[in-house]
């Protein structure tokens, strides 16, 4: 029985004939957070997607909570909170006309009030009532995160949270990624530094052309000792 | 329950706000009805009611091609299906909540389509088009369910607004057939009698096609 919540098992992903990810295996406990680090096309998003079961491996296993990620169960997917590279996020309905459409998807009580409490956590009080279509792509960001993290997740996977964030917003956006590691949620993140993501104790993972390469530093070792990691 | 209320909710808020499907669909509906009354020019009696049928029919099928592509392409934008996949929302429901927006779309549309036809073609408001009502809201049901369904699969597709017509048209051929005869028996004033073995299959296509829909749309609108 293993005790990590997101969990990759030798977990390869091909696109016809062209492998996009080749024999992956981490694991991300509660409380802790990992970041996978690469270049564009390295294969960062594809692991994420994966890992949120919303493709298919071609090889291996993405797990979840011990599960396959691709067939949660409905009280488990409550649990799973995903930033991805689209925001996510209906232009023709306000910000807290999202988020109250998410919090009731994800059985959040009293949606409304959460929905106004995550607009002034990530800074968007003043715009609750403002169409997504008007807002900054900076906005938009923190809109979506809080998207994101609204049901208070156990997991939560981020792809390129920082994005088109201004100093502000990132240090918002870490601040809430560090409180949800510390309430337990185990956090995984995409990115093309690994520079925020060091000074959040984060262990930081390489990935090129698909592989995972390279150790944790010592530094984040020494920090957290965050994650269980082979590379084969 | 609350999750398909959401949905169906944040559709019909979305449209009131964007007015993209109503519009497309009314105007859609208005071009096909002018076209078809000119080069049919119906006279009265059982020709002008057949020619009556035919193009609500014509029109039913374009304005649902369109709300249904709506309905599940408004949640592309933005990669919004993909948090819909994610939650803990029933695929099912989902279905369900997408096939409602889209029959309310196409009731609306056909509600605009029937009073254009009976200008038109020099129909009577009267009884005989009331009694259009089940036939019509029937196979909007029936090709909602299977327009929705397709278009799982259509809008993840490069040209897929091309491939929704080729997969949804010759699926309908039936229900269209069903449609168009139990329509012309409402405005010719047969028997009820001739009219119910039209409805009969109307109702038998819906069944099976909101049935594979709510059994199929969680592994269409998934990815790979």
């Amino acid at each position: 029985m293993t005790s990590a919540l997101i969990e990759a098992r030798a977990l390869g992903k091909s696109f016809g004939p062209t492998p996009v990810l080749r024999d992956v295996n981490l694991s991300v406990e509660a409380g802790r957070g990992a970041a996978v680090v690469g270049a564009n096309g390295a294969g960062k998003s594809t692991l994420i997607r994966l890992l949120a079961g919303l493709s298919a491996p071609s090889l291996g296993a993405a797990l979840l909570f011990g599960e396959p990620a691709r067939a949660l169960r409905p009280a488990l997917r409550r649990r799973v909170g995903l930033l991805s590279h689209q925001s996510m996020l209906y232009p023709n309905l306000t910000a807290r006309e999202n988020l109250e459409f998410y919090a009731t998807l994800y059985g959040v009580e009293d949606a409304r009030a959460e929905a106004l409490e995550w607009l002034e956590r990530v800074a968007l009080g003043a715009a609750a009532e403002a169409r997504v279509r008007g807002f900054s792509r900076g906005m938009e960001q923190r809109l979506a995160l809080a998207r994101s993290m609204l049901a208070r997740p156990d997991v939560l996977m981020l792809d390129e949270p920082f994005a088109a964030l201004d100093a502000e917003g990132t240090a918002l956006a870490a601040a809430l990624v560090v409180e949800a590691m510390g309430r337990g949620c185990a956090v995984l993140a995409s990115a093309h530094s690994a520079g925020a993501f060091e000074e959040m104790g984060f262990a930081v993972l390489m990935l090129s052309r698909g592989r995972l390469v390279g150790a944790p530093s010592a530094r984040q070792s020494a920090a957290r000792q965050p994650l269980a990691r082979q590379v084969s | 329950m609350n999750s398909f209320v959401a949905v169906l909710r944040k559709d019909l808020m979305l449209e009131v706000r964007g007015g993209q499907s109503t519009v497309a669909l009314g105007a859609l509906s208005l071009l096909v009805l002018v076209v078809l009354v000119f080069a049919f020019n119906p006279g009265g009696g059982e020709q002008g009611a057949e020619a009556a049928a035919g193009a609500l029919w014509v029109a039913l099928v374009f304005s649902g091609m369109l709300g249904a592509t709506r309905a599940v392409s408004a949640e592309n934008e933005n990669g919004c299906i993909r948090a819909l996949l994610i939650s803990p929302l029933d695929r099912a429901a989902l279905y369900a909540a997408k096939l409602a927006a889209a029959f309310i779309f196409m009731a609306v549309a056909e509600a605009a389509s029937i009073i254009l036809m009976v200008l038109f073609f020099n129909l009577e408001f009267d009884a005989r088009v009331m009694r259009l009502v089940p036939a019509v809201l029937l196979g909007a049901l029936g090709f909602a369910a299977l327009a929705t369904l397709l278009a799982g699969i259509s809008s993840r597709l490069r040209g897929g607004d091309l491939v929704l017509p080729l997969l949804a048209v010759p699926m309908f051929v039936p229900a269209l057939i069903a449609g168009v005869k139990a329509s012309a028996s409402a405005l010719g004033g047969a028997p009820f009698g001739e009219l119910a073995v039209w409805l009969k299959v109307l109702v038998a296509f819906d069944v099976m096609f909101v049935a594979a829909g709510y059994l199929l749309f969680e592994y269409v609108a998934g990815e790979e």
